[in-house]
């Protein structure tokens, strides 16, 4: 099965009841999956919308209604919702964002993988604010990680991202479909709470409409009621603190990782499409002294996962762009971090990395 | 009664003395109050601007969106939840220039959603710029010489591009206005109505209308009943300057979307 | 009923004024504490529903409190009610 699809079938079977779409290469094939399947499926919506725009305003009005609501798209469209990504994030409103990567700036090489969207998708909506991004390497993950996105949406009430690739996208592997995979629904909010009072997690308790709190809902600056209080420099400074706390704070505790060889002299700091690159020349090859953290969840970054490699002497990056999270490795560790950037659509061979391994050791 | 859908704690609102948006909610809310419906179930959404504020002064579930975006939220909430009532208040900046495309394809789709446009020909909460529907010659201060681009027509706009229910009153004409209203909630598909109104801050100031009860005298001598107007054109009789119909528009029963299933 | 206007809401656009058939607003002379000239009421018991709401038990008119853009205008129940005062105009 394709990735793209493996990624539909996996919000649906986490219960997606509302998609809002609009066609972009390389991640129709979601849509188009989506398309066919839900009208089948009692109580769901598809609905191609006028632009990616109107699909994240759609997905988020649909999110107030209680449903778990889903868009997928690429580049050019993802630039497109970053205005109302950053609503969503203000608003705290649960949703799922499929961005299969392609090559850019701008329409770039729609057919061609890239990750280099993985900046945007942390900082790329204005003010300061937080998300979760994950990363599938593989059609297997592309299903599960679709799956845990909505759980992660719903208990933080924050979009998720899935940051996958044209690679990974299009690419067709075995999947095993589980007979069901685990559902965590938001926390409702407790009787007598005002709307956006924090738990102690830093989450509300979420009331959708129609279940009568009348909760008002705004991108503006608001009180625990949900209504407008602009001028206030204590309210901002505690709402948008909280905003980033609630995800930052459990940066190690929803971290989702593989560690291999944590004796390893040079370690590999891998997600996404490189992954099978990094796996191949470290599981299969042996190339001596090397091990691998693979990152599932890259926002909000796990810095900790960093010290599990007591005698690693220098971290080696791979990534399909010029060099975005080996920026966030080396802010967090004092040995040198090598970047490995290839971009233009293909992957990094096996020898790029062996090089990039002698350069490390010729430098340290 | 209207008075149960204020969010009483919220008033006065913000808006400035002699402005129309006020009016506007009162007769919305008045129509909303005589179709019976549960606050339970029903939704207001706005995009930005100060017609987009009005949600936060009703006490319901409401939602103050991105700028233009209100109808895509809104597409959203009714789609995945039919049995909700949705309202949505827009202005004319919000509706006719960031909003246009979503307004446009709300209306093919023809979902079923009311839509209230407060035209008051200006950009009122940015301090008075010209939007799409200021008025050939008219001052704002993006136009200080007087606007030189073509105004749209929200009524013909919504009416081409298939909407179920269309029409256009004035702030003067509350009575009307309530009962166009009350058909545009009990329409299934989408409905717009949109209602010229005064911005004596903003609009008036600039236009030699700054009190707001020559503003609204000047609205009520310059809008003509549709019938009335159409009779005049057929007749060839030139239309006196700034006159405008009111009225009416279409009301239809074109196939719609976002209606509950009659299971 | 008794015709009110609330001093909290209204902000003195006078549309009041302009819109009762039976003038019952005028202009306010003098300034309130918040700078505000709030109309004055001139013989409010002409107004049809300050006499008649009761009896037909639902509003009538009410122009002025649909076009009251600060929701300041309303009609509140006189206590006690007498039904025995209210004379009907034909």
């Amino acid at each position: 099965m394709q990735g793209n699809i493996a990624s539909a079938e996996g919000a649906l079977a986490a219960g997606c009841t509302f998609f809002g779409g609009y066609p972009i290469t390389p991640s129709t094939e979601v849509a188009e999956h989506m398309a066919a399947r839900m009208p089948k499926i009692k109580g769901s919506c598809f609905i191609q919308m006028e632009d990616e725009i109107a699909s994240m305003a759609a997905i988020i009005g649909a999110a107030w209604t209680g449903a778990r609501s889903m868009t997928a798209t690429s580049g050019p469209g993802f630039s497109l919702m970053m205005e109302n990504i950053g609503y969503a994030v203000m608003t705290e409103t649960p949703c799922v964002l499929v961005n299969i990567q392609r090559g850019g700036p701008s329409t770039g090489q729609p057919t061609m993988g890239a990750q280099g969207d993985m900046m945007q998708v942390r900082f790329g909506s204005h003010g300061d604010y937080s998300i979760i991004a994950l990363c599938p390497s593989s059609v297997q993950e592309c299903f599960d990680l679709t799956a845990k996105a909505f759980n992660l949406a719903d208990r933080f009430r924050t979009p998720v991202f899935l940051m996958a690739d044209e690679v990974i996208g299009h690419m067709r592997e075995k999947l095993e479909i589980p007979d069901s995979v685990e559902i965590v629904r938001p926390k409702t909010l407790p009787e007598g709470m005002l709307p956006f009072t924090p738990g102690p997690d830093g989450v509300p308790g979420f009331a959708p409409f129609g279940t009568g709190r009348y909760t008002h809902v705004t991108g503006l600056t608001h009180d625990e009621r949900g209504y407008p209080d602009t001028t206030n420099p204590a309210r901002h400074d505690a709402l948008v603190r909280r905003l980033v706390s609630k995800i930052e704070d459990a940066r190690h505790e929803i971290a989702d990782y593989t560690i291999v060889n944590e004796d390893a002299e040079y370690v590999f700091v891998c997600y996404g499409a490189p992954v099978r690159t990094v796996k191949e020349v470290v599981d299969k090859r042996k190339v001596p002294k090397t091990g691998y953290l693979q990152l599932r969840i890259v926002w909000p970054f796990p810095e900790e996962l960093l010290k599990r490699f007591p005698k690693c002497r220098a971290f080696i990056v791979p990534e399909m762009n010029l060099g975005m999270i080996v920026r966030e490795v080396g802010r967090h560790v004092k040995i040198p971090v090598i970047p490995v950037s290839r971009i233009g659509g293909e992957l990094h061979t096996p020898e790029d990395l062996i090089e990039a391994v002698k350069i490390a050791e010729s430098t340290t | 009664m209207r008075d149960e859908w204020f969010r009483a704690d919220r008033l006065p609102h913000i808006y400035c003395a002699g402005c129309g948006n006020g009016t506007i909610v009162n007769c919305v809310l008045e129509a909303v109050s005589m179709t019976g419906w549960d606050r339970k179930n029903t939704v207001f959404l706005s995009g930005i601007g100060c017609s987009s504020r009005a949600p936060g002064y009703i006490l319901t579930d409401s939602l103050h969106t991105t700028h233009g975006r209100a109808i895509a939220f809104a597409t959203g909430v009714k789609m995945a939840d039919p049995s909700l009532h949705v309202v949505v208040f827009t202005g004319d900046g919000d509706l006719a220039a960031i909003g246009g495309n979503h307004f446009i394809h709300a209306c093919r789709r023809n979902i079923d959603l009311t839509v209230v446009c407060m035209n008051n020909h200006i950009y009122g909460m940015t301090g008075g710029q010209g939007s799409p529907t200021t008025p050939l010659g008219k001052t704002s201060t993006t136009t200080p010489y007087g606007a030189s681009e073509t105004p749209f027509d929200l009524v013909d706009l919504a009416v081409a591009a298939g909407a179920n229910y269309v029409a256009r009153w004035t702030s003067f004409h509350v009575k009307q206005l309530t009962e166009a209203v009350l058909n545009g909630l009990n329409t299934p598909g989408f409905s717009l109505i949109e209602v010229r109104c005064q911005c004596p801050t903003s609009y008036g100031r600039r236009n030699k209308y700054r009190e707001p009860v020559d503003y609204i005298t000047h609205l009520k001598a310059h809008a003509i009943l549709k019938d009335k107007w159409e009779s005049m054109e057929k007749s060839g009789q030139d239309m006196p300057a700034d006159s405008f119909p009111v009225g009416e528009f279409v009301r239809r029963a074109r196939p719609v979307m976002g209606v509950p299933d009659e299971a | 009923m008794k015709l009110e206007i609330d001093e909290s809401r209204c902000k003195g656009c006078n549309l009041c004024t302009m819109v009762c058939p039976y003038k019952i607003y005028r202009p306010g002379s003098r300034p309130n504490r918040k700078g505000i000239y709030i109309p004055e009421l001139d013989r409010p018991e002409r107004c049809p529903n300050c006499r008649l709401q009761e009896l037909y038990g639902r509003r009538l008119c009410g122009v002025c409190a649909l076009i009251c853009p600060d929701q300041a205008i309303r009609w509140v129940p006189e206590k006690p009610y007498e039904p025995m005062k209210v004379v009907i105009e034909y």
